[in-house]
């Protein structure tokens, strides 16, 4: 028998974690991500690798985590780095990820998780983005895997740390005669880059406490995880939801996961219904776009071919919810037993560890559809009632989002710091037990969001009825014209309904023109070429938006690829603004030569 | 068996429909993200197909080095397998 095919019978005998066993459901009530995954360790559950072609490759039990993450700890321990050192661990989808995130805990180190986002020629910027995170969080050591190793080597060399390597390089340390360090609940538990600009990352400190106390929040006041619960996640190990969401908060709960890899699931979206139906799994997040792109590739009458009546728990967040794209994943999907009452819609932030909010579970999705007209003029969303909608030009909807998580509140404030009441539009703050300590290594930046008193300012814009949060936008990009407030989301909802515009193609800000004066700008990513059709498309985006919104607006077209993104892979809109300004103010000056050339001519 | 000639007309064939309306003479020299403007999930449905087609899974760490026709080309030429 060959390499190869032992390889293959190897993976074919090869046994994902059981679902159920004996160990009692324990729902996330630890003082330390150690004490959770030892309480794990004792039952049979643990986490599962899916591969492209949908085969299990790995199947690591909580009981064998726990085993190697101690004794790569002793190993890490054997390096001599002080204790709190920060570890950069390149965060694929694949065991070893999970194990130094562990051994990191066991040793008193701080693992640092960061993006992989290699795509077609993107060599210069990925390196320098690695390059620049290294350096904020000034990892002593990073772990890369192997056929990763040549690019972070090339983004660390002109640092004076990290000292880089495989994990195979790590796992070749002798072990040290040293005891395993005891986390104490002020102890960071790990560091996360979010949100923010590419150019200057901003690391979420998250202590012990702070996570733990997430994680318990997301299994009881959540998903209200029941003993057989199973989970699939395709969202990558660097994200906070894919991170504490489907990493650490199904380990706190003793649940078994299966991981599909973000590039795999981007390629072969249909996969993740696939392994939805073979593991008969209960739990999976996703953000809309997940649940749209999964959607769009589905081929007609396939959908008989999947089995989703097991999935209770179908989580959306991540960004703005939209209700008529998670409608259509339903219409598709209904037929392979998917039941919209799974959705469950969350809001949350890294800062926030992941979770501040989630809708009741089993209730599906539910929207408020109030009067665009009064919330643009007077920031007070006034609810329609059914049947009233007709002749109404400006409706606006938003999904629920939930009540907070027990200890935590909220409160909606104006800009000059007011707390605002019920329906009133405002800045959402959120004071509780989940919060980071600060951004690290930026205090400033720390103080500008987390007040004195412990209030995070989130910079969302929202509103609440009761205590649920509806969710409006964010509020350093709101638009505001003629004293009208106009949200960016809406022109970029206008965009994306034309078909020859993706979702996230598209961004809106205001900006200066040339003279000064304020314009609204709507940028958009074309692939079409045609200068009939650019032109075409630009006068149809012109006039919805002024039939939709009334207002004048400056259309954009831009290659693709083209609109910054934040380290979190989110668009970014101050980015994009910050662009155009340079652009247009470039181009002023060009017409200035090209005046004062023609003079002398 | 598979040699580089083949593998490129077989990478300029699967790309056709990608290529769109843009008109572009496909080549070995074509900048599939300069000139064919694939969108990232463009991009993951090219990469899919040449999966299936030539029967390889392509390594995350060999994406950034890739830019043009040829480059993909040159990449599965190192994938396939061949009888030794």
């Amino acid at each position: 028998m060959g390499l190869v095919e032992f390889r293959e019978l190897k993976i074919k005998s090869m046994k994902p974690t059981v679902s159920k066993h004996e160990l009692p459901l324990r729902p996330a009530n630890f003082s330390s991500l150690i004490e959770a995954l030892e309480y794990a360790a004792l039952g049979e559950t643990g986490m599962n690798y899916f591969d492209g072609r949908g085969n299990l490759y790995a199947s690591v039990p909580y009981q064998l985590l726990a085993r190697q993450a101690k004794t790569l700890a002793r190993r890490l321990l054997a390096l001599g780095l002080p204790k709190g050192s920060a570890v950069a661990l390149l965060a694929e989808t694949n065991p070893d990820f999970v194990r130094f995130f562990f051994a990191c805990q066991y040793a008193g180190l701080v693992p640092v998780p960061l993006p992989v986002s290699v795509n077609l020629g993107n060599h210069r910027p990925y390196v320098e983005h690695l390059r620049a995170l290294l350096a904020d969080c000034r990892a002593e050591i990073a772990m890369a895997p192997t056929d990763l190793l040549p690019l972070v080597e090339e983004a660390a060399a002109p640092l004076d740390r990290p000292l880089v390597g495989d994990a195979k390089a790590f796992d070749g340390v002798p072990e040290a005669d040293l005891a395993l360090v005891q986390p104490k609940p002020s102890d960071l538990a790990y560091m996360q880059y979010t949100s923010g600009s590419t150019r200057f990352p901003r690391g979420v400190m998250i202590q012990q406490s702070a996570v733990l106390n997430n994680l318990f929040g997301i299994v009881n006041h959540g998903v209200k995880a029941r003993p057989g619960d199973r989970c699939v996640s395709w969202l990558p190990f660097y994200h906070d939801m894919g991170l504490v969401g489907l990493v650490l908060a199904p380990l706190a709960g003793q649940l078994s996961v299966d991981y599909l890899d973000t590039r795999v699931f981007a390629m072969r979206p249909r996969q993740w219904l696939d392994l939805m139906s073979k593991s008969k799994a209960s739990i999976s997040f996703g953000p809309t776009f997940g649940y749209d792109l999964v959607a769009r590739r589905l081929r007609p009458g396939e959908e008989q071919r999947f089995d989703l009546s097991n999935w209770r728990v179908a989580g959306v967040g991540a960004e703005m919810i939209r209700s008529e794209t998670l409608e259509r994943f339903t219409r598709r999907l209904a037929p392979a037993g998917f039941d919209p009452k799974a959705f469950l819609a969350c809001y949350g932030m890294a800062e926030c560890s992941l979770a501040v909010s989630f809708a009741p579970v089993g209730e599906g999705l539910r929207v408020d559809t109030v009067d665009g007209e009064i919330l643009s003029s007077e920031g007070v969303a006034v609810p329609l009632l059914s049947g009233s909608e007709a002749g109404k030009v400006h409706i606006n909807t938003y999904v629920d989002c939930g009540t907070p998580l027990a200890g935590h509140e909220i409160e909606i404030r104006d800009d000059q710091g007011r707390a605002l009441p019920e329906r009133q539009c405002g800045i959402l703050h959120v004071r509780g037990p989940s919060l980071m300590s600060g951004y690290f290594g930026h205090p400033d930046t720390t103080r500008q969001v987390l007040s004195e008193d412990g209030w995070l300012n989130t910079g969302d814009l929202a509103y609440r009825v009761g205590k649920s949060i509806f969710l409006a936008g964010r509020q350093k990009d709101l638009i505001i014209v003629n004293g009208r407030n106009i949200w960016p989301q809406d022109l970029e909802y206008i965009a994306e309904q034309q078909p020859e515009v993706r979702s996230s193609d598209s961004l809106a800000f205001v900006a200066p023109d040339a003279d000064g004066e304020e314009q609204v700008v709507l940028v958009v990513q074309c692939r079409e070429s045609d200068s009939g059709k650019r032109a075409q498309l630009v006068r149809r985006l012109k006039s919805r938006i002024s039939e939709e919104l009334a207002i004048e607006c400056v259309v954009d077209l831009v290659p693709l690829h083209t609109l910054p993104r934040t380290s979190s892979g989110k668009l970014s809109r101050s980015e994009a603004r910050r662009i155009f300004i340079e652009s247009t103010s470039e181009r002023a000056q060009q017409d200035n030569v090209d005046l004062e050339l023609r003079r002398l001519a | 068996m598979r040699n580089y000639p083949e593998i490129l007309s077989g990478v300029c064939e699967l790309l056709e429909p990608f290529a769109g309306q843009s008109g572009h003479n496909i080549g070995e020299d074509t900048d599939l993200i300069g000139e064919l403007e694939l969108s990232s999930l463009k991009i993951m449905d090219l990469l899919m197909e040449v999966e299936d087609h030539f029967d390889v899974t392509i390594p995350l760490n060999r994406l950034p080095e890739v830019r043009t026709v040829g480059d993909l080309a040159a990449m599965i030429d190192q994938l396939v397998d061949r009888p030794s």
